[in-house]
């Protein structure tokens, strides 16, 4: 699949009507991406109770054809649900890496936002921005499951501007493009060596 | 058999126990010194106390005024309507708050025939902090000693494996003491 994304553009290029032809293209796979966004489920601390919240019967997220998998490696989304420990900092870095293309980030509740309530402690990293880069960030201590939901929404109204690109490889975001807030150069995503 | 009962009785064992100071409400609380520490909570573990709960320590230096935050003594900024203006906190209760040492906090319970707990407060200096280890006697020591290590800095002899727990590798210094002061590392 990934192989037919990357050279659709140059093929469709040189047919006529091809644009029309990527156009609707475009639109199928943003379709297909945002109707089954599988996230990673990251529950670090109180955030995840919510988070569990809305996968639960009552505000059921499978409707949206959102499923938790547990590994990154079969997963599109992570949701960070909860305070970043500078202990845990290296192993989310890990797991955002470990996930395939094209992945997003939802950052969950005031500590994994900025910090929260213990910005000034002294093992909490200040934002999870500060090593992977964020998609959406919901507010909230917790958010409620409704805030999640919506913050799924936005996602997925994100995915649906994504396309395919110039080079057949638009899945990743603006923030992806842009990297992380400390990281910033080598995380961007033309500057790394391995696609 | 009351607190007050049991506190007799292990008088009678251990010539110079006292209650401590300062005890925790609705408990028992004795007040231990570093050298009987390992005999008295030997005797009560045999006498029915074999549930080691609670392992912890308190930084009692004070007062302090860590950075970043305005210390207000001033208690009536946020008064209720109707409510008395009362007056600022006094000097810190002597021999209780804000002295140079760190204490040891033990939780012991008997839930046998007694069906009591009882705390042990043991107070160490705050440079070569170091305590007895109750290793040997309660493996539920283990774990809390070396959290209290990692973040005090009270070393305990005779633990089998004293390393840090909590605090990321990169992370030097005892952040719960008072006079912590953070070394800005790569996630600030």
């Amino acid at each position: 699949m990934g192989i037919i994304l990357e050279r659709l553009p140059g093929i469709t290029g040189r047919m006529p009507g091809g644009d029309l032809i990527l156009t609707t293209a475009d639109t199928v796979i943003d379709w297909g991406r945002k109707s089954s966004m599988w996230p990673m489920t990251f529950g670090l601390a109180c955030c995840a109770i919510e988070m569990m919240g809305s996968y639960a019967a009552r505000f059921d997220f499978d409707r949206m054809g959102v499923i938790p998998r547990a590994s990154p490696r079969q997963a599109d989304v992570i949701i960070i649900a909860g305070t970043v420990v500078k202990k845990m900092a290296p192993a989310i870095e890990k797991i955002y890496h470990q996930m395939p293309e094209p992945r997003f980030v939802i950052s969950m509740g005031s500590c994994a936002n900025c910090g929260g309530p213990y910005y000034d402690s002294y093992s909490v990293v200040k934002g999870v921005d500060k090593i992977i880069p964020v998609d959406v960030y919901i507010a909230g201590c917790p958010p409620r499951p409704e805030a999640l939901m919506y913050a799924v929404v936005k996602l997925q109204e994100k995915i649906m501007k994504l396309g395919l690109g110039k080079d057949g490889y638009g899945g990743y975001t603006p923030q992806q493009a842009k990297g992380s807030r400390q990281l910033g150069e080598e995380s961007r995503i033309e500057n790394r060596e391995s696609r | 058999m009351t607190p007050d009962e049991l506190f007799e009785s292990l008088k009678a064992q251990f010539a110079g126990l006292e209650k401590a100071a300062a005890p925790v409400k609705g408990y028992l609380t004795l007040k231990a010194t570093k050298q009987e520490l390992l005999p008295l909570v030997t005797h009560l573990k045999a006498a029915g106390f074999d549930y080691l709960e609670i392992v912890t320590a308190t930084d009692w230096k004070g007062p302090v005024d860590p950075r970043g935050y305005i210390v207000d003594p001033n208690p009536n900024h946020f008064l209720p309507e109707g409510a008395t203006p009362q007056a600022a906190p006094g000097a810190p209760t002597p021999g209780v708050a804000y002295r140079d040492a760190i204490e040891l906090v033990y939780l012991l319970g008997d839930l046998g025939a007694r069906k009591m707990k009882l705390f042990i407060k043991l107070d160490v200096p705050r440079d070569q902090a170091s305590a007895p280890s109750l290793v040997p006697l309660f493996k539920a020591a283990d774990w809390q000693e070396r959290e209290v290590f990692d973040l005090l800095g009270v070393t305990f002899e005779g633990h089998p494996n004293l390393k840090k727990i909590l605090t990321p590798d990169f992370l030097t210094g005892h952040p719960l003491r008072k006079d912590y002061v953070h070394v800005p590392d790569a996630y600030d």
